[in-house]
């Protein structure tokens, strides 16, 4: 018995002693990377700004304006662009995922169409979008746009497509119509997978937004990357691609918030 | 499935028809899609200014094999240098992003440790990096390749972690009762049930991939299918653009098809 | 209780499946007459033709051959005077219990006042009261299955369907199922035709029990039930008919 005691203190003690490893391993590893990016950049300070450069370059841009744009409006232009495509996007992409889904022979020939002109990435349709219709705001909006259409309907198109036929059956023997059967078991049974396409469409828009910013612009982050790179200014590269990163970050969290809220049943566990 | 559709189609799904109707039906979309945009052109409704007749990119299409203007390089060869970079990018994020995920999904140490670097880097869209590696790799393969690792490494990474959390636990314990060692677990077991989610995840790489090789060939080459893209808009040339973009869109549609038959042989039992 | 008036006739029904491998023959020629008001159980071994004689009934799949009749008439489809209770636990997961249980009306058309009062009421017959904002993943397999009973009878049906309602729950919670069943059938008298592979079960519940043969279905035997509700499980009669209708099995593996 005694035995069995003091084995179970040790091994309490040994996990113990694991816990406080597994609590140290992160911190060890954020202060690894900020000491490795220290390094590299005492090295080679031209092409890797320091730490300190960075701050000071991020204090900075509050102050001075880049092109008459201020620092949260270079921020606020390229949500604009995303948060108008996106919505266009959710709008059409959620329709047609829907006709094309639930319809075989729209599928076979709206679906089609759509199956030649989806492996384009959405960057390449720069060129031919800016020749159509120059450098304003609605090209960009629109090449957002096909970027994040793409994921919607390809998702919905899933969720549609194998709806449970168990579903379908309950609505048949509840004498459902087909406005019901649609509305109220189809497309319901459908939504996690519809936010799937809803997530990867706002992380493609994010990063769409910066390529078509980088391509041609005077505002969005995606323009502070490429007027750092220009002006040599490596600091103010790495404060937009921070910026960027946060944005993207935090419009992930915005989308599962939204998922969180419209679709209750989907978090229970 | 096809049991319940004898009931004539109650629900309006268009379900239940001859298989033949269904692939009349994709064709006539094909045809109807290139009809009309031939149609606009010929017509004059839209000026080829702006866009080119499908008849004249293929046209495009068979002299581009030759022809070096006006991106300074052959179809085959802007192909040959797209490939090269996509493929070496992708070769090195599949080789230590998958066996990243896994240990990191099996392992809690290196959970622990690795996770908040990904954390912190995971949400930095790709093309962001393009600048700084310019700076520091130049404008040569090394450099795409860097942008496309960074690009399909992080797919690889999320996916085949996530696979190997969702091991059944049953099937670990029978591993355990039968006196496996928890590497014989991990090599045995784990890996085999992850492999699905892995390749969903190489899949979602290899799109991120040929997508992002475009943005790092308009900003930085002097070869390439992106490059040839950028130059069909410097001169003007829609022609261009557009074999360009058809050329993309049908090799990435191909990597995809040949992924999907290797799948199919490492997950066969899957079924 | 007029146990003769006959409300559903099934004569000469058949179903079978193209497949593959050639034909499959589910359902082979049933006769059967379902009295008003009694609660019939079809009995049978594995999982044979039972659910696709019952989805034929219930309009959702369609006969190869014969015929079904409602009070005299031929039924076609799904009909609205026949309700199920599902094999599964086919509740909708994005519908709390009272969305889930108000399907029916709702379908219909009935104003969302009515329909939540009806719903209501068979949520509480089912003691459910509580639980009606809770979603399905929230609940307990028994649970479930209560919201599935209560779903078919706030829609008002004449004929009950019950497809193994309780296959997938366990032995224990099983039991209260099936009394609770027999609570609310006395309680709420309606038809019902019974589905299960469990002998003891249908022999708890069953007024007359309907054995089936291996594959495809057919109607080997009827027994006339007449124990007193509620019966004792392990009184010599009750015992007696397990042991006979046991013997008359098939085997199904």
């Amino acid at each position: 018995m005694g035995g069995t005691n003091k084995s179970t203190v040790e091994e309490r003690k040994k996990t113990a002693w694991a816990d406080w490893g597994y609590r140290l391993l992160p911190v060890l590893s954020i202060l690894l990377l900020i000491l490795s990016w220290h390094l590299a950049s005492s090295n080679s300070p031209d092409s890797f700004p320091t730490i300190q450069a960075t701050w000071e370059r991020f204090l900075l841009l509050w102050e001075k304006p880049i092109m008459r744009v201020s620092y949260p409006g270079h921020i606020l232009a390229s949500l604009k662009r995303v948060c108008i495509a996106l919505f266009f996007s959710w709008l059409i992409g959620i329709s047609f995922g829907i006709i094309i889904g639930w319809n075989r022979k729209m599928d076979a020939f709206f679906g089609t169409i759509f199956a030649f002109i989806r492996p384009i990435p959405p960057i390449a349709w720069i060129p031919l979008i800016t020749i159509w219709f120059g450098i304003d705001e609605f090209p960009k909006i629109l090449i957002v746009f096909i970027g994040a259409v793409m994921p919607v309907v390809i998702n919905t198109h899933a969720g549609l497509s194998s709806v449970e036929q168990l579903y379908l059956n309950v609505g048949t023997a509840f004498n459902a119509n087909r406005f019901q059967m649609l509305f109220e078991v189809a497309i319901p049974s459908a939504l996690p997978s519809i936010f799937a396409g809803i997530r990867t469409s706002t992380s493609t828009a994010w990063m769409v937004v910066l390529a078509a910013e980088m391509l041609g612009a005077k505002s969005g982050v995606g323009f502070l990357v490429v007027r750092g790179m220009d002006g040599l200014d490596m600091p103010l590269v790495l404060v937009a691609m921070i910026t960027i990163g946060v944005i993207g970050a935090l419009l992930a969290a915005v989308t599962n918030f939204m998922e969180r809220r419209l679709c209750p049943w989907m978090s229970i566990r | 499935m096809e049991r319940k559709i004898r009931n004539k189609d109650p629900l309006g799904r268009g379900l239940g028809c001859h298989p033949y109707v269904y692939t009349m039906l994709s064709i006539a979309g094909i045809l109807t899609f290139l009809f009309v945009w031939q149609l606009l052109l010929v017509t004059g409704v839209v000026s080829d200014r702006y866009i080119s007749k499908p008849t004249e990119l293929f046209l495009l299409l068979i002299r581009k094999f030759s022809d070096k203007s006006p991106d300074g390089s052959t179809l085959p060869i802007a192909t040959l240098a797209s490939l090269k970079v996509a493929v070496t990018g992708l070769v090195l994020a599949i080789v230590t992003g998958v066996p990243l995920g896994l240990i990191m999904g099996w392992y809690k140490g290196a959970d622990r440790f690795f996770s908040p670097i990904f954390e912190v880097l995971r949400p930095i869209p790709p093309i962001s990096w393009i600048p700084l590696t310019i700076v520091w790799l130049g404008i040569g393969l090394r450099a795409k390749a860097f942008i496309i690792f960074f690009a399909a490494f992080i797919p690889c990474v999320i996916n085949s972690y996530a696979g190997i959390k969702m091991t059944q636990k049953v099937l670990i314990n029978v591993a355990k009762t039968c006196g496996a060692s928890n590497f014989t677990i991990f090599y045995k077991v784990g890996i085999p049930s992850a492999m699905p989610m892995t390749f969903a995840g190489i899949r979602v790489a290899l799109g991120n991939a040929w997508s992002t090789l475009v943005a790092a060939e308009m900003l930085a080459a002097n070869a390439g299918l992106g490059y040839m893209i950028l130059m069909g808009r410097s001169f003007a040339r829609p022609d261009i653009i557009m074999l360009g973009m058809v050329c993309i869109g049908a090799l990435g549609a191909l990597f995809t098809g040949i992924l999907g038959i290797f799948e199919k042989r490492i997950t066969g039992w899957r079924r | 209780m007029d146990e003769h008036k006959v409300r559903l006739e099934i004569s000469e029904l058949s179903k079978s499946y193209e497949t593959k491998e050639g034909r499959f023959q589910a359902v082979e020629k049933i006769d059967l007459k379902v009295y008003d008001n009694e609660f019939l159980v079809l009995l049978g071994p594995g999982n044979c033709g039972k659910t696709v004689l019952l989805n034929m009934i219930a309009g959702l799949e369609q006969p190869t051959s014969g015929e079904i009749r409602l009070d005299g008439s031929v039924i076609q489809g799904s009909d609205r005077r026949i309700g199920m209770v599902f094999q599964k636990l086919a509740l909708m997961p994005w519908k709390t219990v009272m969305q889930n249980t108000e399907i029916g009306p709702k379908f219909r058309g009935v104003k969302k006042e009515e329909r939540r009062k009806k719903a209501q009421s068979y949520i509480d017959l089912v003691g459910l009261n509580g639980f009606e904002k809770a979603y399905p993943a929230q609940l307990s397999g028994g649970m479930k299955q209560r919201v599935g009973i209560a779903r078919a009878y706030t829609n008002d049906p004449e004929i009950l369907l019950m497809d193994e309602p309780f296959g997938a729950l366990d032995a224990q919670t099983r039991f209260v199922m099936e009394q609770e069943v027999q609570r609310i059938w006395e309680q709420e008298k309606r038809t019902i035709i019974f589905v299960t592979n469990n002998i003891e079960e249908a022999c708890f519940l069953g007024d007359r029990i309907v054995l089936f043969s291996e594959c495809p279905a057919r109607m080997k035997e009827i027994y006339v039930n007449d124990l007193k509700r509620p019966r004792d499980v392990i009184s010599q009669e009750f015992l007696k008919l397990r042991a006979m209708i046991s013997d008359n099995t098939d085997l199904a593996l």
